[in-house]
């Protein structure tokens, strides 16, 4: 598809409790069949927007359309989109069975009709021994399984899934998001996936939208978003990163030249909305960095290796600069090139490709 | 010095069991032991027969008061459950408020009998209910009948009773997350139908226990009825008070005490059968029939 179809319609969002405004200028359009995500950090408004969808809150102002139709006044269980909460919130006097049953009997479904749907779904998230055990004899992977499909099994057009992993220890995490990304395949839903976490970001989502303060700050594709931040902020908030303050000395042709008050100077390729004198900040990410030249690789600055740690096939090296501005260096070890020791004068080369220019906030 | 967790449950347990074992087991024992001994002019005889038991069972008047008290402990306990619970809900999923809770509770700050002559006054001939009706010409002569009947008791300890029964009803929904209610309706029901469909299942020993509690408070309640309730407030609490008090035959109250606690058992017994019957307390099943 190469226009898919918009299934939920946010337009001039703001929401605010008493004097406190939780979101605001919200324009975001989802498109169907995509996965989500709202990204930030807590108190970012991220679950407010996710509630504003389900119905739980309504806009101050501003509107929400479904599938077309404006949403204002329907209530929850009026709209076509199903939430699995952060704790699940499964039914604890109902067993797996009942509890992914609930949706289809308050819609009055057969009763021969209800069996096969769950079924179907129990098998989809791989339950099937599970069915007839109760909420507190299931382990949080299973819990979590189980609000999966006690949402699913709804067909709802919108999937809202809230911090679903956020209480589940690290290794059951990165199997559960492979198994949404499966059951996401296999029922070609849309998920709406809200987390504080840049990597379950990352790993899931066909677009992320980064919120900071209650506004939407980026909305990308995750490698877009990681490699061409648009703020100070997304670089910082997704992945590790290396900040200078600089002032651009020239914008030509080939790019803009920003200059550190130590003098490094670092030649990007943008043009764009640049004007000399400007203060800006220099992002480069560690695995940007390397300890060889080349033509692609052709600015450095001189330090003195501070501190090496080592993970796995990967090297984090951090290298005091001459002007005492420490950078993070990253480096696959393969053990062909020679790599500088603590205490060993070195020089940190970069590509003008690798270079963000961002605002100075 | 560490003591482990039960050692250290078992020391903080002690004082309250040991008051309780004091004042309330032995006594309770003693007064059993009395139900099974004989009266005879004003003094106590010790031995043993069951004429206390068999002869209170057999009694008509024993069995007036004891349904009467079944009567309006059941009738009072229900209404106030019925109006606990919206309170109850409101209290937990709507405001979080603690003041409202506090503004509730400050009802206990007067005392039991001046809120019963306050009911008194109130409903009386010359009480405020004649004096309206009679201004709008609703009524042409005072009704006595408000004051000393089943309505005049009812409404006074429904009032008694009311904080208690909703401070019951906080405490068993405050172990409901709002979550569940969310979920119900993300599901598709109305919020009254999430309570039902959610809420009222996984409270409903928590509600049936405020229920219980009120039930068997209001059913023991001997001066309510006593002083509003006229001839129909005799209750088996009165009749139990006046053989302690009046005639002096402690081994026959003592009986009398102990058949109107196994009624309150038996009660409970029915009253949770009825609910799993019905359905309206939930019952898991059995393990060995969930392998299915």
């Amino acid at each position: 598809m190469t226009n898919p179809k918009t299934i939920i319609e946010i337009r001039d969002g703001k929401k605010v409790f008493g004097n406190f405004t939780a979101l605001t200028d919200i324009n975001l359009s989802i498109r169907q069949g995509e996965i989500l995500t709202l990204l930030g950090p807590s108190g970012c408004g991220k679950t407010t927007l996710m509630r504003l969808i389900a119905g739980f809150e309504t806009l101050t102002s501003g509107t929400v359309s479904i599938d077309g139709s404006d949403c204002a006044g329907t209530p929850p269980e009026r709209r076509p989109v199903n939430m699995v909460f952060q704790r699940y919130a499964l039914f604890p006097h109902l067993d797996v069975f009942e509890n992914v049953a609930f949706g289809l009997k308050v819609k009055g479904m057969s009763k021969a009709e209800v069996k096969e749907r769950v079924n179907r779904m129990l098998h989809i998230v791989q339950l099937d021994n599970f069915a007839n055990r109760y909420i507190d004899e299931i382990s949080g992977g299973q819990s979590q399984r189980v609000a999966l499909a006690r949402a699913l099994v709804n067909g709802p057009k919108v999937l809202l899934l809230d911090e679903p992993l956020a209480a589940l220890d690290l290794k059951i995490r990165q199997h559960m998001l492979a198994e949404m990304k499966r059951v996401h395949t296999e029922t070609g839903a849309t998920f709406v996936y809200v987390t504080h976490d840049q990597d379950e970001a990352m790993i899931l989502s066909d677009r992320v939208v980064l919120m900071e303060k209650g506004r939407i700050v980026q909305i990308d594709r995750p490698e877009d978003m990681y490699a061409r931040p648009k703020s100070l902020f997304a670089a910082k908030f997704l992945g590790e990163t290396n900040l200078f303050d600089a002032t651009v000395s020239a914008v030509n042709g080939i790019g803009t030249t920003a200059v550190t008050p130590a003098g490094i100077p670092f030649l990007g390729a943008e043009t764009a909305d640049r004007h000399v004198s400007e203060r800006i900040t220099v992002s480069i990410r560690p695995e940007s960095l390397s300890f060889q030249g080349g033509e692609t690789a052709a600015q450095s600055a001189e330090g003195t290796v501070e501190d090496v740690v080592f993970i796995g096939s990967r090297s984090f090296y951090t290298v005091r600069l001459d002007d005492q501005s420490p950078v993070r260096v990253q480096v696959q070890r393969n053990g062909r090139l020679a790599l500088p020791s603590i205490g060993d004068r070195t020089r940190v080369y970069w590509d003008s490709a690798n270079i963000v220019m961002l605002p100075h906030t | 010095m560490s003591l482990s967790r039960t050692r250290t449950g078992a020391l903080l347990a002690t004082p309250a069991i040991l008051y309780m074992l004091v004042f309330f087991v032995v006594p309770s024992l003693i007064l059993f032991a009395y139900s099974f001994w004989s009266s005879a002019s004003y003094r106590i005889v010790p031995d043993f027969q069951f004429e206390n038991y068999l002869g209170s069972l057999a009694s008509p008047v024993f069995w007036k008061v004891t349904f009467n008290a079944i009567r309006i402990g059941l009738f009072t306990a229900a209404i106030t459950l019925i109006l606990s619970i919206p309170v109850g809900y409101y209290l937990v999923y709507v405001s979080r408020s603690q003041t409202i809770l506090y503004l509730i509770l400050i009802t206990w700050f007067s005392s039991y009998l001046v809120r019963i002559y306050a009911w008194r006054t109130l409903l009386g001939t010359s009480g405020v209910l004649n004096t309206v009706l009679l201004q709008f010409g609703v009524i042409d002569h005072p009704v006595s009948a408000f004051l000393f009947s089943p309505f005049a008791v009812t409404i006074t300890l429904v009032h008694i009773y009311l904080p208690f029964c909703i401070l019951l009803v906080v405490s068993s929904l405050s172990e409901i997350k709002r979550d569940l209610v969310d979920a119900a309706r993300d599901l598709g029901t109305s919020s009254i139908g999430a309570f039902f469909k959610v809420i009222a299942p996984n409270a409903a020993n928590g509600l049936v226990g405020a229920f219980m509690l009120t039930f068997i408070l209001v059913a023991g309640d001997y001066v309510t009825p006593q002083m509003l309730g006229g001839s129909s407030g005799q209750t088996t609490g009165l009749l139990i008070a006046d053989q302690f008090r009046k005639t002096g035959n402690w081994p026959l109250g003592a009986a009398q005490a102990f058949l109107m606690f196994g009624v309150s058992i038996i009660l409970y017994v029915v009253i949770t059968v009825l609910g799993r019957a019905t359905g309206l307390i939930v019952k898991r099943r059995a393990k060995t029939e969930r392998e299915i």
